[in-house]
């Protein structure tokens, strides 16, 4: 059981009211129910100051919660509505509007419009949208950065969104590199439905633990000069503001707390629990992500003010000086200091047989280059 | 399956599939590779200067026994003008160094170098055989790291060299990011990215004080891959010891080095590329002046004092007792905002550290220097008052450690060992004693 539930806890009395039976220990203090559940609500809601009811306004904020039917996105969801509804009774009024949307991706969630479904007869009123991932080609038209990477592309005729992604995720020789692209285009997606959709704010649902997981997995891609903007609170690169409201919860918690709440919830959550992440580690299909996974997982059991520790640090990493102005990547967008493209150029250069004169033109980061094929990062090929 | 043909050459059989990118290559195309990437590292960040004497700190093992030959190599072929010498140490623990050692003088005789062994006994006075008698089995880790550390630049130091290279690899700078970023280090991290680390711009000691602070350490092993760097080895037919470090090495450092494992069998560029995201965190950590991160090649001069280490860390805790003290400063800085939502509620709650007014007590998170608001503040960089290495401290550790040695040592036993055992009859000698009676004067 996560969340520690010793026999010792179960029956003792909870460490801050005093009165109720503890049913888990949360970072060595017992818990009831009630106490574990404000708990983790207090975490989240500490982390939206800037989204209390403003009274001099009656303009409505609004915020986009991507769901991708996991413990955390899931929990957040419940979080805000029931956040929502107190607001609401407390005053009269909110201080934000909810908006989700889901993204479909062909072969892995062709079901995705029958749980956003459920999803919306659990939490209605807020807006819902589900939109499939290829969609990132027709809301990002005019990008040529990210189309020159498709194969075989040629002007002129250019095929439908579906088949670009089709031929993109094709193109590339590792479980590693697709997971990556698929993260980032999904990303790219979600950003760009806010916008269009007027949200100032993305609320990610991740939690301390896949905050760590994706501090160590984006630093072990070759990524860490984007970190800044990744992990931490605050203006985004792409012109909304990016907010990680369980920032504080560790996804042992979020477990727990489902475990918990009404069933109601935990029907919703679609994601293998711990333990089925565990996939063979000689397999050509683990991915970095996968193991930064398995790894954070495991640290969580025993070492939680680790992980919490890993995401602190890694969300004082500040942005450079002329960010703003700095080239993006054609792939996943991110201001790239000095523009310093590509992975050749620097100390660690690598006699890998790529003519160092053909890698021009495409503007792609250091993390993404390594993702692609590298027909797809040289105007010649080899 | 048809023979692979090498892809570099596209004549010769390919027999190695090389461990960084998985390219198939034939044996002379890839001892050129690895010695081009290696020749490119140097020149791109400047690492050397015409003329410059050299001491490469050599134990004997694959790593430092392939730098010197690489760098004798390339020495030769383009010229560099510099001065080659070995350097090692003898820690003093009987018969762990014995075989090393014989290994270093043959790679003396083989690359025709000089050679110099230095003791700690003669470096500190107490050999680790010593010093455990003394101390125990349990407490010698501290020593060894912090005594390990110091031996290179108090070696050369002694022999007036201002440039030591040592032979960590990609493998070991990229386990030093990771390790970093598991124990919350972004100074530390930033620092041991950097292929330089040293001081060059502190002003030199004068007076009795040996000068240790003017050492200039670097690494230009730095992109090598551990497995490349026993491939070299092996087909250059190189005469190393195989060692392995007898104490074990930190618990963050093991955690890193088995996700680095695992990492490379996933993506074979990984480790490659942990090293670059190093340099560009490097960058982005607060109050951090290094602008290049060491990739600009100016020589960024960074604090040779906590230089990663195969073992003995400088931070030798346990994830344990990392662990129970992060959750304690979590607590404390926890109880500290709950007394104060329900002392304000009306208010927004500000940070903690905003709020802490006269004579309320801080919170426990700030006294011990846990978790703050504030980016790290700048560590200032002195020299110890004591043997001029540098330090954060007015006396650094190792001094402090000898305090405690000395005072408990039996009067019968103090003989500081100085004889050096000169195998390559240079006259370092009587500069040795000099600069060593000078340290310990
Ligand atoms: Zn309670
Ligand atoms: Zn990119
Ligand atoms: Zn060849
Ligand atoms: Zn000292």
């Amino acid at each position: 059981m996560p969340g520690k539930t010793t026999d010792g806890a179960a029956g003792g009395i909870c460490r801050r009211c005093k009165e109720n039976v503890s049913v888990l220990v949360v970072r060595l203090e017992p818990l009831c129910q009630e106490c574990f559940a404000r708990y983790v609500h207090t975490k989240a809601i500490k982390r939206l100051e800037t989204f209390r009811v403003d009274f001099h306004t009656n303009e409505e904020r609004k915020v986009l919660l991507p769901l991708s039917f996991g413990v955390s996105s899931t929990t957040l969801l419940h979080i805000l509505d029931l956040h929502l509804k107190t607001q609401m009774s407390k005053t009269g009024r909110t201080g934000f509007a909810l908006s989700m949307v889901a993204i479909r991706n062909a072969e892995q969630s062709p079901h995705t419009e029958d749980l956003l479904e459920e999803v919306r007869n659990q939490y209605p009123g807020h807006e819902y949208a589900s939109l499939p991932l290829h969609d990132v080609f027709r809301v990002i038209p005019d990008d040529a950065a990210l189309r020159d990477l498709i194969p075989e592309y040629t002007k002129g005729e250019p095929p439908k969104d579906q088949e670009q992604l089709a031929r993109l995720i094709n193109s590339l020789t590792s479980a590693t590199a697709r997971a990556d692209v698929l993260s980032t285009l999904r990303a790219r997606l979600i950003v760009e439905h806010a916008k269009s959709t007027g949200c100032q704010s993305i609320l990610w649902g991740d939690s301390t633990t896949t905050l760590a997981e994706k501090t160590l997995a984006e630093t072990c891609k070759g990524r860490g000069f984007s970190l800044p903007w990744q992990v931490a609170d605050g203006k985004s690169p792409f012109g909304v503001y990016f907010h990680y409201p369980l920032r504080d919860v560790l996804k042992k918690e979020l477990v727990s707390y489902i475990g918990f709440a009404e069933s109601g919830l935990s029907s919703l959550v679609h994601e293998p629990f711990s333990g089925a992440t565990q996939a063979s580690t000689s397999s050509k299909n683990t991915t970095i992500d996968d193991l930064m996974k398995q790894y954070f997982e495991s640290v969580e059991e025993n070492f939680p003010s680790i992980v919490s520790n890993v995401v602190r640090t890694s969300s004082k990493l500040e942005v450079p000086a002329g960010a703003e102005s700095d080239p993006r990547c054609g792939l996943c967008d991110m201001p790239v200091p000095g523009g310093r493209f590509g992975i050749h150029g620097w100390g660690g250069y690598q006699q890998d047989g790529i003519e160092t004169a053909a890698v021009v033109g495409k503007n792609v980061c250091y993390g993404c280059t390594r993702s692609l094929p590298p027909s797809a990062t040289t105007t010649t090929r080899i | 399956m048809p023979p692979s043909i090498c892809a570099v050459c596209k004549t010769n059989r390919a027999l190695i599939l090389r461990p960084k990118d998985h390219s198939k290559l034939c044996k002379p195309c890839f001892i050129n590779v690895f010695e081009a990437e290696i020749h490119h590292t140097i020149i791109s960040t400047n690492l050397f200067q015409r003329g410059e004497r050299i001491a490469i700190g050599a134990s004997g093992g694959k790593d430092s026994t392939v730098l010197a030959s690489v760098l004798k190599t390339l020495n030769e072929r383009y010229d560099y003008g510099l001065d080659l010498i070995l350097l090692s140490i003898d820690e003093g623990i009987k018969g762990y160094r014995d075989d090393s050692l014989e290994t270093v003088k043959r790679n003396a005789q083989q690359y025709d170098m000089s050679l110099t062994i230095l003791g700690y006994a003669e470096l500190y006075g107490w050999t680790m055989d010593q010093v455990v008698e003394q101390v125990g089995k349990k407490g010698n880790c501290t020593y060894c790291g912090v005594f390990r550390r110091q031996a290179l630049d108090r070696g050369a130091s002694r022999l007036g060299v201002k440039h030591v290279v040592t032979g960590h690899n990609a493998d070991d700078v990229a386990e030093t990011v990771l390790m970093n970023l598991l124990r919350g280090d972004l100074p530390r991290l930033s620092r041991t990215t950097s292929i330089v680390t040293s001081t060059p711009s502190l002003t030199p000691s004068s007076g009795p004080v040996a000068d240790n602070t003017n050492i200039k350490r670097s690494k230009p092993l730095k992109y090598a891959y551990e497995k490349e760097i026993v491939l070299y080895a092996y087909h250059k037919r190189l005469d190393y010891f195989s060692t392995e470090c007898i104490y074990s090495p930190e618990a963050f450092r093991g955690s890193a080095r088995a996700l680095i494992k695992n990492l490379e069998r996933v993506r074979p560029s990984a480790i490659l590329d942990v090293v670059r995201s190093g340099e560009d965190m490097a960058r982005l950590v607060p109050g951090s002046d290094e602008g290049c991160g060491g990739a600009c090649g100016s020589g960024a001069a960074v604090p040779a004092e906590e230089e990663e280490g195969g073992c003995g860390s400088a931070v030798g805790k346990s994830m344990a007792s990392v662990e129970s003290q992060l959750a304690a400063n979590e607590r404390a800085a926890e109880h500290n905002l709950e007394t104060e939502i329900l002392s304000k509620p009306a208010k927004p709650t500000p940070p903690p550290s905003a709020t802490s007014t006269k004579g309320q007590k801080k919170p426990r998170a700030e006294r011990t220097g846990g978790p703050k608001k504030k980016g790290p503040t700048k560590q200032v960089m002195g020299q110890c008052k004591k043997c001029g290495y540098l330090s954060s401290q007015e006396v650094c550790k190792a001094c402090v450690l000898l305090e405690g040695l000395n005072k408990n040592r039996p009067k019968n036993k103090i003989e500081v060992g100085y004889e050096v055992q000169d195998v390559s009859l240079n006259s370092v000698r009587d500069e040795l004693e000099a600069a060593t009676l000078a340290a310990e004067g």
